[in-house]
């Protein structure tokens, strides 16, 4: 408790080069946040436990865990490069872990890979869509993916097609339709499934503030109804708002993790706000 | 920024030759040989029975060489990223776009003086012109052709009206009007016009381009265009991956699909159903195939030589179909739907099955009609249903699976 801070980090730096998997004893605020996850003990809709993983053999997420809870919003924090787009590239099942195990609800894809791809809905960084169907399509294709009541399916779809102002364009191709614009199709086609866990990846670049706040409402009203949501994001002053946890990976580790109130707990001396303290964080490899 | 086009000209003429090998392969060249030939022979027989003083030989020399003209684009060789990179450079641009042009030249004037060598036997029976006459009409042409290399470099230049000056309606009058006057008048004319035009834009664009932005935009594009039409005539003959398929709506073909329930099983039948008929890449190659398994099998005649035609153009479509399963791969949602591989596989089975039904019925409507013999027409469609069966039940299933685990 008595170690100063700028010791400590440099501590922490250094271990981190020489060796990935001795932890450091001693890191008061890095472990008081993993502690206090530990001591909540509620259900976990995602739960990522010692994972190793990347495109190839050579690991990018050096043994990582963290969770969400039920009717939760994570921020999944981190430099470009630090596994953010892995880890989530691992949870949506595109890529499998060398070691440790990912599980939605308790169930894992190798269990019911049907079970489990259909309690999550994702939206990529960027849009991807099907060049040859048109909007109604995509919607109908979502439908039929997750095996959802066509009624009221499209019931949601078309209050959220007139949140986002789509509503007149959903005869339209996707090569007509702007980066925004599907970013917004994106979210349509995700928050009509009703799935248990959204994933998404930096969701606000490229949406306009009108369709920034009408997201994060979204969100909130999904979250009430006992929804997850694991997002990854770089806008900070926004996660800090609205998110309820974080999760801050750097260098394919979870540097640390827990609420804001936590984290400046833990990191007394970085800062009040999650800009300073990721700020802060970074320094660490850098000094 | 000459060693900078040097370099890129080095490169592009690489890819082309790469390209050119497999263009020219034997079996074309033998043709090409013999379409020549024809060609040429065609021609001396006209030469022969044509008069001197008939109005339309003129006409004719005027449509050839004005169309002639517009060959030979200018390449520049640019590339998107140019603006981005090149753009403090952009007073230096000048020697690359002169090198340019004057790479350009080479093909283009070849292109002309090869048309006026092949046109001008003709000139002189037909117009009686003498070998002095054709040679400065040629002279003409190569100073014509220059000037409009000139005016294109000089529309990589931002000038107010100059839009118009490049157009391609400008180009046609203007040569028109000089070939014309070279053709009726006399020959001499058109030189002093096409050398008095030449002359003018060089002129006028050596005094504007210091002071003037290039298009980098307009200039990218018809770099492109220029391009993409040099890769779609090697996709005839190879694949190229700079051409991707184009996506077109085609609302008159919808009524196909009303008969796909939207199922959670059928979801990929949903989609590639869709994608097959809109996009053109797999689509036309199933049309193409069957189009011209259609015309052979209508002038085949025999016994066993249909049934083998037809069979031989339903393994090719069904073959070429299977990598249409893999085009949605990169689309994340593939992967991430909650739908069993085991449904996408049966949709494609399905597709396939459909597609080589209906190809497989043409043929086979053609062998009837072609022959008109009960023997043929039973053994053709025996073998057809088999052959679809195994194609679309046994082997794409057996393929995709094992080119699937090649992949992990």
């Amino acid at each position: 408790m008595n170690f100063s801070l700028g010791l400590d980090l440099k501590e922490l730096g250094k271990t981190t080069q020489v060796n990935n998997i001795q932890q450091p004893k001693g890191h008061v605020w890095y472990n008081r946040a993993v502690n206090s996850k530990e001591m909540k003990g509620c259900i976990m809709a995602l739960e990522v436990s010692h994972v190793v993983g990347g495109y190839s053999q050579i690991p990018v997420l050096k043994d990582i865990s963290f969770d969400v809870k039920d009717g939760e919003l994570v921020g999944l924090i981190g430099l470009n490069g630090a596994g953010k787009s892995t880890t989530i590239n691992h949870v949506i099942g595109l890529l499998t872990p060398h070691k440790g195990k990912i599980s939605i609800n308790g169930v894992t894809i190798d269990q019911d890979s049907q079970a489990y791809k259909q309690q999550i809905a994702y939206i990529p960084e960027t849009p991807v869509l099907y060049q040859e169907l048109t909007l109604r399509e995509h919607l109908e294709m979502t439908i039929m993916a997750y095996d959802l009541d066509a009624d009221k399916a499209w019931e949601t779809a078309h209050e959220l097609l007139k949140t986002f102002r789509l509503a007149n364009k959903l005869d339209w191709f996707p090569a007509n339709f702007s980066k925004g614009m599907k970013q917004k199709v994106m979210i349509v086609c995700a928050f009509m499934t009703q799935a248990k866990l959204y994933i998404i990846d930096e969701p606000f670049l490229g949406l306009d503030p009108l369709a920034v706040n009408d997201l994060l409402n979204l969100i909130e009203a999904r979250k009430k109804t006992g929804a997850s949501i694991l997002m990854s994001t770089h806008v900070l002053d926004t996660a800090q708002r609205y998110c309820d946890r974080f999760v801050l990976l750097h260098d394919g580790q979870v540097k640390t993790e827990g609420t804001l109130s936590e984290l400046q707990a833990a990191l007394p001396e970085a800062g009040e706000s999650l800009n300073d303290i990721y700020l802060s964080m970074t320094k660490v490899d850098r000094a | 920024m000459t060693d900078l086009f040097k370099d890129r000209l080095q490169r592009h003429l690489r890819e082309m030759a790469k390209y050119l090998r497999l263009v020219f392969n034997d079996f074309f060249v033998f043709a090409l040989l013999f379409f020549l030939g024809g060609l040429g022979l065609g021609y001396s027989n006209i030469l022969k029975s044509l008069k001197t003083g008939l109005w339309w030989s003129p006409v004719v020399a005027l449509i050839v060489l004005v169309i002639v003209a517009q060959i030979g684009r200018f390449a520049t060789l640019i590339e998107d990223a140019d603006r981005v990179f090149l753009l403090p450079k952009e007073r230096a641009m000048h020697a690359y776009f002169v090198a340019a042009r004057r790479y350009s030249q080479f093909l283009a004037q070849c292109t002309q003086v090869i048309t006026l060598f092949i046109l001008a036997p003709f000139l002189s029976v037909a117009l009686h012109w003498t070998v002095g006459k054709i040679l400065i009409l040629a002279v003409a042409q190569v100073v014509l052709k220059d000037s409009f290399l000139r005016l294109d470099l000089a529309s990589a230049y931002q000038v107010t009206g100059q839009r118009r000056m490049n157009q391609w309606g400008f180009k046609w009058l203007l040569a028109i009007v000089i070939l014309a006057s070279g053709l009726w008048l006399t020959p001499y004319l058109a030189l002093v016009l096409a050398v008095v035009v030449d002359a003018a834009v060089a002129l006028w664009t050596q005094q504007h381009w210091q002071k003037q932005q290039i298009r980098w935009r307009e200039q990218i594009k018809i770099e492109d265009n220029r391009m993409l039409g040099i890769y779609r005539f090697f996709n005839l003959f190879t694949e190229v991956p700079m051409v991707s398929g184009t996506i077109k709506r085609r609302r008159y073909l919808d009524w196909l699909f009303t008969c796909i329930k939207p199922k959670h099983s059928q979801t990929y039948l949903y989609l590639f159903s869709r994608g097959m008929v809109r996009g053109t890449d797999f689509s036309g190659l199933v049309v193409r195939l069957t189009v011209i398994g259609m015309l052979l099998l209508y002038f085949v005649r025999g016994q066993w030589l249909p049934v083998f035609l037809a069979a031989l153009f339903i393994y090719l479509i069904g073959f070429q179909l299977l990598p249409f399963f893999q085009q949605y791969d990169d689309v994340v949602f593939t992967h991430v739907y909650p739908v069993l591989p085991e449904f996408r596989l049966k949709s494609f089975v399905k597709l396939v099955t459909l597609i080589l039904s209906v190809a497989a019925l043409l043929l086979w409507i053609v062998v009837v009609i072609a022959n008109f013999q009960l023997e043929t027409a039973g053994l053709t469609l025996i073998v057809e249903v088999v052959e679809v069966w195994y194609l679309a039940r046994i082997y794409t299933p057996q393929r995709l699976a094992r080119a699937d685990k090649n992949k992990a």
